[in-house]
Order: C-alpha cells, then sequence, then structure tokens
C-alpha cells in the first residue's frame, strides 16, 4: 500500500473529523500505484510554500524536451532533512523517481526518490513504512 | 577632623559598594534560579510524524499508537460518535485515491491543541523563562504556560480557543502543564478538540473527541538529551468514563539548526476541474537563479 501523502492532506482530514469536509495541498492528482523514473535538467528550483517544486527539462521519446513539474513537500519539513533553497539550481543534471499525474496530457508527478547531478542520492528518500526512527 | 569632601567621597564609595553588593546578590539569584531550569533549546520533532522529503511518514498508525500507549475511555455515545467520523474519513480517503475532489477547502496550518502536542508533523522549540515556557511550533501557533503561580483565567473571562488557558510549575526537571477551555479550531463555537494519530497514508484515525469541559494535564521532561517526553492525562467526564493518559515523545531535529514557518494560505496549486484536482505550479518564493530571458519584465506603459 503507498504510504506517501502529504500531512497538509492528512490534517485536512482530520479537520474533517469535527467540521465540514475539507481539502487542500491534496495529492490526489498523482497515481499513487505507479512509478516513473525521469531524466533531465533542472530548470528551476521554486522553494516556496506551501510546497517546493523541481521543474525539471526532460527529452521524450522523439527527442524534444518538455517541461515536467514535480512536486515536493513543504520548505519546513524538506529543510528538517537537510534540503535548502541551493540544493538544486539551474543546470543540474538529475534523476527522478516519481508518481506520475494521472492526466498524462500534463508532464509532472510527486517526488518520491532521486539522485543528484554529483550521482549521490538527494537527501530525505523516504524509509518504508515501519522503517522509521 | 576629616575632611568634608573626604567624607562624602567616603559615603559616595560606600553606597557605591553596597549599591553594588545588592546587585550582585540578586543577579547571583536571578543565575540561580535560571539555571535551576533546564535548557530544552533547540528544534524538536515528534517521533512518529517526521515527515521525508516526499511528505510521507516514517511510521505506521500502529507503531504511532503504541508510543501513545492508546486506550482511549470513550462512553458509549462518544465512541459511536468517532465510529461516524472514520466512517466519514474512509469515505473520503477513497474519493481522493480516485484522484477526485471530496469537496470543501483546507487554507489554513492550525492544529491547535492537543493536536499540536500529539498528531502534528510541525517542529517547534521550548522557551524557558523563570515566569512562563512558551511552546513555538513552526505552524507559527504559541502554547503560553504560564509558571508565575498564576491561576487560570477568570471564569467570567474565559472561553474557549484552539489553544486553550494553560498554566504550570516546575516540579524538579518536570514541567507540570495544566490546560482547560480548548475547541476545535475548525468547528463550530461549542465544539470541543479533536484527538487523531497519523501513521502512513493508510494511518489517519481520530481516536477521540472531546468537550469544552476538557481539562489536560501534561508532565513534560527531558529523558535524554536528544528526546523530550510529554505525558498527557485528559479528563473530560462528559466524553470519556476514565482519564484518558497518552505518552508522545519528540526528539531533535537532526538536519536544522533555527526555526522554518510553514505557510498553508499560499496560492491554490490544486485547482479543481470536472471534479478532479489538477496542478499548478506556483511561482518560487526565492530569487530565481534562471537566466535573464526568463526573468519577469516590467510592464509596457
Amino acid at each position: 500500500m503507498n504510504r506517501v501523502l502529504s500531512y497538509t492532506l492528512i490534517a485536512a482530514a482530520a479537520t474533517l473529523m469535527a467540521s465540514p469536509a475539507r481539502a487542500h495541498h491534496s495529492f490526489a492528482m498523482f497515481d499513487q500505484s505507479k512509478k516513473v523514473t525521469v531524466q533531465g535538467t533542472v530548470k528551476d528550483f521554486r522553494w516556496t510554500n506551501p510546497h517546493v517544486f523541481i521543474q525539471l527539462l526532460v527529452k521524450n521519446d522523439a527527442g524534444v524536451e518538455e517541461e515536467w513539474s514535480i512536486e515536493m513537500t513543504s520548505p519546513e519539513h524538506l529543510a528538517r532533512v537537510g534540503w535548502r533553497p541551493g540544493t538544486l539550481k539551474p543546470g543540474d543534471k538529475i534523476t527522478l523517481v516519481l508518481h506520475p499525474l494521472r492526466d498524462g496530457s500534463v508532464k509532472g508527478g510527486q517526488y518520491l526518490s532521486g539522485i543528484g547531478p554529483d550521482g549521490q542520492a538527494l537527501l530525505g528518500s523516504p524509509a518504508s513504512p515501519g522503517e522509521g526512527k | 577632623m576629616i575632611p568634608r569632601q573626604t567624607a562624602l567621597a567616603a559615603a559616595i564609595a560606600l553606597g557605591c559598594a553596597a549599591t553594588l553588593a545588592l546587585a550582585t546578590t540578586l543577579l547571583a539569584k536571578a543565575g540561580a534560579a535560571s539555571t535551576g531550569l533546564p535548557d530544552w533549546s533547540g528544534q524538536w520533532e515528534n517521533v512518529g510524524a517526521t515527515p521525508d522529503a516526499t511528505g510521507g511518514f516514517n511510521q505506521t498508525l500502529d507503531q504511532v499508537l503504541k508510543q501513545m500507549e492508546w486506550s482511549p475511555p470513550l462512553n458509549a455515545a462518544t465512541k459511536a460518535k468517532v465510529d461516524a467520523m472514520q466512517a466519514r474519513e474512509r469515505k473520503r480517503l477513497a474519493a481522493v485515491a480516485r484522484g477526485e475532489d471530496p469537496g470543501g477547502a483546507f487554507t489554513a496550518c492550525t492544529f491547535g491543541y492537543p493536536g499540536l502536542m500529539l498528531d502534528t508533523p510541525l517542529m517547534f522549540e521550548v522557551l524557558v523563562t523563570p515566569k512562563e515556557t512558551a511552546l513555538i511550533f513552526s505552524s507559527r501557533e504559541i502554547r503560553h504556560i504560564y509558571t508565575d503561580g498564576r491561576p487560570h483565567t477568570a471564569k467570567k473571562d474565559l472561553w474557549a480557543t484552539p489553544w486553550g488557558d494553560s498554566i504550570g510549575h516546575w516540579e524538579g526537571q518536570t514541567l507540570v502543564m495544566d490546560t482547560i477551555a480548548v475547541k476545535d479550531p475548525y468547528g463550530p463555537p461549542d465544539s470541543g478538540s479533536a484527538v487523531a494519530a497519523f501513521g502512513d497514508v493508510e494511518g489517519f484515525l481520530t481516536i477521540g473527541i472531546l468537550t469544552q469541559q476538557a481539562h489536560f494535564i501534561e508532565r513534560m521532561r527531558m529523558i535524554d538529551p536528544g528526546h523530550l517526553e510529554d505525558q498527557m492525562t485528559i479528563i473530560d467526564p462528559a466524553n470519556l468514563t476514565a482519564p484518558w493518559h497518552m505518552r508522545r515523545t519528540y526528539e531533535r531535529v537532526a538536519h536544522l539548526h533555527r526555526m522554518v514557518y510553514e505557510d498553508c494560505e499560499g496560492e491554490d496549486r490544486n485547482p479543481v476541474v470536472d471534479g478532479h484536482f489538477t496542478l499548478t505550479p506556483p511561482p518560487s518564493d526565492t530569487p530565481s537563479p534562471a537566466p535573464a530571458a526568463s526573468a519577469p519584465t516590467a510592464p509596457k506603459k
């Protein structure tokens, strides 16, 4: 069972318990049953609330460059596992594993893990459920 | 005979010495008082609700509940309400799993108490002073625990809030906190607070609801240099058949040495189209190092 879900969604769920339905910053647009790996060049690393984005230029099968939007968690959460606004820079060549958007007409996904420009795993790769600290 | 100027100088010198001695004594006492309080500085995060880079959690609900020593003594009426809430929540999560918008909007990071202590994935700092201890959370929520001997706010001046009314005292190195008048941040005016536990994606559970008459007693202490512990007891005769005891532990944030705030009120990058969430990446808060050609240009006049 996929374990990845933004805490904001869960927080929204919490508020649902005592009040009318609420939702925000959902990850529902991503297909949690699929994983894809993309290689590309960082166009922009958008360090912002509520969630951080990696804009990645990826060549498709026809060799045409497409821009993917990769969503991460919040700056607060990322900073706690070692990320900083300068962790990725435009021009960095990286590889990412992600849950793709359900709507295949738009290129994007939810960040799961990655390999940085130095060939090392990017920080904060998730442990499996039950392997927590 | 002592000259008048010499006598005056001596008197001034004696006065200064006395003042200095008094000041030194007071400072020493103040110093002793301050050193008598524990140093809980740094950033802390809830064990079991520590997020990774994906926003996921690193423990299952069962693990979290075990840590909380969960044994909710709900009365029959409250249990029925909680069961109904859980059923609605499962229905909602099923809709989200299909990529559907279940309706409503959530645009704030307010967790409120006791969620801030029990289930939040936010980090916090503890500012200990002789008269007050403040628990400062990355959601910008603050719990003020007054330890100067004052009673709770008088009933005629008291109203329920998401953080309640807290006083406390020190028993050695343990901070004993006493909190009343807590309401749900998003509920109707007469709603009490909810208690929930979070684990992995399947691991969300509302485990209790309380009234505004609920009385919370906590005992917080440092169990080792890397961990704080909060033992919480909830007394709420209207919803509980007995006091509800829970335990949470917090560990030091490993990769950060200052507070970074959450802000859930930013842009909505999840516009709903035809009942389904979509994605619109927001602009960055930080200056973009992108080439000048992609930089925003001034509007033409």
